[in-house]
């Protein structure tokens, strides 16, 4: 045997197991299984779009998961969660947006809850009825990044591409004007009524409208906005004045612009620019305030029916307007009279000038001071220019201060050293006739009545003789002419009967049972009642269905 | 069987997985084929722990997904619903039928989690040589793989529903990527349970008694 086995003293080996280090093939699958699981993780971090904050007054018919941010119709976002905000009074809509959006979220983005709308100017959003709310989204130009908005309201009436310009309105008062009120211009719709809100010192309203791309071409920094919401009735010397610009702006309200035709031509008005919007057509055509002069009249007569805003004609064209109607003392005489002041546009009246050789003459007189004011004086002292009050409208009373020429008035000479010059007036006519009247009946009461009667009653006697004498003529009359009436008579009979004859064979013609005109009319009567009767049938089917009207008649 | 009992393996015998038949080795290396059935005789299933292992960590990597993606995707003509477990379970939850929700959130949720907790105590066990509770870790193991085939029930209504519910263009159901990850989950764990050799709890427990003896 070997020698190993007589040392029993030496230690036996040990033996290792063999150890199986190998890792086994099994650890694919949690490799496999985690390579997986982290690139589904990283396509979905790449493809995560921003979550975005809004924040709504009410959030109406949102749910998370189920409610879409739509812009132009595409999804680009849902919302997550809806939570009331901090304070309970608002609602924080958190939408995951899409990636392909992310651009999109910027500063000035607007988002609104889109559901079905009925105002007075359309019907909007019929679509959510069926698919349920959602929110739309418009566009901002911003570029500086957004995560959390406020969302409107009221949907945006215009979108962010529509070709046009905005422009900012200022008002006393709003007026019967709301969101999507028209905006006319030569009674075309060009535009409407965005949004409006308080100015900030709480003076004024600022309307903000948007006028459609070929009309905001007029709006140049001259122009005029007017409010031409429903009637505008007004009652004046010129009568009764009734406007309205549609239907619609009747209901809704609506407001209308004009370049006015004294505005100096000019460039269209940049965006946003500050207009004002006048109350009434009128006011807002008004010559601008520069030109306009001021004058005062007196009159010692009653000013009942003059009223300020009542018309000042030169030659019965309107050159200006009364502006205050008062009591004034006159310093000499410690008499009170009526005291009226008035505007004058001398603009106005240039331009009806129409020889052109005048126009230019006409200008300097409306522009120069000087000018004007000589032109004035020898009208009003040599040719005898004179105001008056005249009546405008007998049926209401209305009055209007005229100028006229009175050739024959006291001399007057104009002070023009005061900032409001005094022009002359004279009585107007109406007073006159009262005076006229009055010393007619004066002349009347001093009439010899008695003298009157007996030469009255002579003045019978000899007409009752003269009566005599025509009843003698008269006999004579019967003998001599009454058979030569009698035969007259008989030719007129004769004619009349063969006229008669004549009418009764036009009778026959048009209204015998056989004429042409009559079996016309009773044709097409016949068919008016067969349209009735067919008329009735579709009612009858219709009510029975009513989805013909729909689907069609099967 | 007491935790000290003579095991096959220290008698030098070994035991058939297959017929159970007790029959002597060829070799403690190489046992070579039973007998009677020619099943291939092992005494411990080879790297069982490890095969355990990487199942039981792919399991548990596809759970996250499992949860966290949909598991089916409800379109109606206006809008798309994603569903996940939990999801629903919240749903069913809200909406009145709790009895339902419960039974939702015990078999897809808590029975997986259930799993993989299990089978890592297990493996935590039997790798520290733990050599207490012998019978109750086994009968956890017997547990779990019973309950294994349970969790397939999940995806085999989500097949069924998407099946159906094919209304084009009113409504359609399609599933979601989380249900292959909830099936892979499923798959996984009874794999893993498969490949866990039980005999390891009670080796720990020979071994100490042998060294004590």
């Amino acid at each position: 045997m070997a020698d190993g086995n007589e040392r029993d003293d030496l230690p036996q080996a040990t033996v290792v197991p063999k150890r199986r280090t190998r890792v086994s093939i099994v650890w694919i699958i949690p490799i496999l299984a985690a390579v997986v699981a982290v690139g589904i993780a990283v396509q979905r971090v790449l493809s995560e779009g921003p979550t975005i904050s809004i924040v709504f007054k009410g959030a109406q018919g949102i749910e998370a998961g189920k409610t879409f941010v739509k812009y132009k119709d595409v999804n680009i976002g849902q919302v997550t969660a809806v939570q009331l905000s901090e304070d309970y009074t608002r609602v924080t809509v958190t939408a995951k947006m899409a990636k392909s959006a992310a651009g999109l979220m910027v500063e000035d983005a607007a988002f609104w809850v889109v559901e079905p709308r009925i105002t007075l100017s359309g019907v909007s959003g019929l679509g959510t009825l069926l698919s349920g709310n959602y929110i739309g989204f418009e566009a901002g130009k911003s570029d500086s990044r957004r995560r959390d908005f406020t969302g409107l309201e009221v949907p945006p009436i215009i979108t962010g591409d529509q070709p046009g310009r905005q422009f900012v309105l200022k008002a006393d008062n709003l007026g019967s004007l709301g969101i999507g009120s028209p905006v006319y211009y030569r009674r075309l719709q060009a535009g409407q009524v965005i949004a409006y809100n308080l100015a900030d010192d709480g003076q004024a309203v600022e309307i903000k409208i948007f006028v459609n791309a070929p009309f905001d071409r007029y709006v140049n920094p001259g122009t005029r906005f007017w409010n031409a919401s429903g009637f505008d009735v007004s009652l004046g010397a010129e009568g009764v004045d009734v406007r309205t610009q549609s239907m619609v702006a009747l209901i809704a309200g609506g407001m209308a612009f004009e370049t006015p035709p004294f505005a100096p031509p000019a460039e269209a008005a940049v965006a946003n620019t500050v207009f004002t919007l006048y109350g009434e057509q009128e006011a807002a055509m008004k010559q601008p305030e520069p030109l306009a002069k001021r004058y005062v009249l007196y009159f010692t007569e009653s000013l009942r029916g003059l009223s300020v805003g009542a018309p000042v004609t030169l030659l019965g064209l309107p050159g200006g307007e009364v502006t205050h109607v008062g009591l004034d003392i006159d310093p000499v005489t410690q008499r009170l009279r009526g005291r009226v002041e008035f505007v004058a546009f001398p603009e106005r009246l240039v331009e009806q000038l129409i020889a052109s050789g005048q126009a230019a003459a006409g200008e300097s007189i409306a522009r120069s001071n000087r000018a004007r004011q000589d032109f004035f004086e020898q009208m009003v002292e040599k040719q005898g220019l004179r105001a008056q009050i005249q009546s405008g409208n007998l049926l209401t009373g209305q009055r209007y201060v005229a100028f006229d020429y009175h050739p024959n008035a006291a001399k007057a000479k104009i002070d023009w050293s005061q900032e409001r010059p005094v022009l002359p007036a004279v009585p107007s006519t109406l007073p006159d006739f009262e005076s006229k009247i009055g010393s007619i009946l004066a002349k009347l009461d001093k009439l010899p009545y008695e003298a009157i009667g007996t030469d009255t009653r002579k003045v019978l006697e000899t007409f009752n003789q003269t009566l005599k004498d025509t009843d003698k003529a008269i006999k004579r009359l019967d003998s001599e002419v009454t058979p030569e009436l009698k035969k007259a008579l008989e030719e007129f009979r004769r004619a009349t009967v063969s006229a008669d004859r004549a009418i009764k064979n036009t009778d026959a013609a048009l209204l015998a049972p056989d004429a042409a005109g009559q079996q016309e009319l009773r044709d097409a009567m016949r068919e008016v009642a067969r349209a009735a009767r067919s008329l009735r049938v579709l009612t009858d089917y219709l009510e029975r269905h009513p989805e013909a009207l729909l689907r069609g008649k099967n | 069987m007491t935790v000290g009992a003579l095991t096959a393996a220290q008698a030098g015998l070994v035991s058939c997985e297959t017929c159970k038949l007790l029959s002597r080795p060829v070799h403690l290396d190489e046992p070579g084929h039973c007998p009677r059935c020619g099943a291939a005789l092992e005494l411990r299933r080879v790297h069982s722990i490890q095969y355990t292992w990487a199942l039981v960590i792919a399991a548990a990597i596809c759970y996250i997904p499992a949860n966290m993606l949909p598991v089916m995707v409800s379109k109606t003509f206006a809008t798309s619903d994603a569903e996940t477990i939990i999801g629903g379970v919240v749903f069913l939850y809200t909406s009145g039928s709790w009895p339902l929700a419960l039974i939702v959130l015990v078999a897809s949720v808590m029975v997986p989690l259930g799993k993989l907790i299990a089978l890592g105590y297990l493996l935590i066990s039997v790798q520290r040589g733990m050599l207490g509770g012998c019978r109750e870790r086994t009968r956890l193991y017997r547990m779990v793989e019973f309950i294994g085939r349970w969790s397939m029930l999940d995806v085999f209504v989500d097949t069924f529903t998407v099946a159906l519910v094919q209304l084009q263009p009113l409504m359609s159901v399609v599933p979601g990527p989380g249900v292959l990850f909830f099936a892979a989950v499923v798959v996984l764990t009874m794999l893993a349970a498969e490949t866990f050799d039980s005999r390891l709890i009670w080796d720990a427990g020979s071994k100490m008694e042998s060294q004590d003896g």
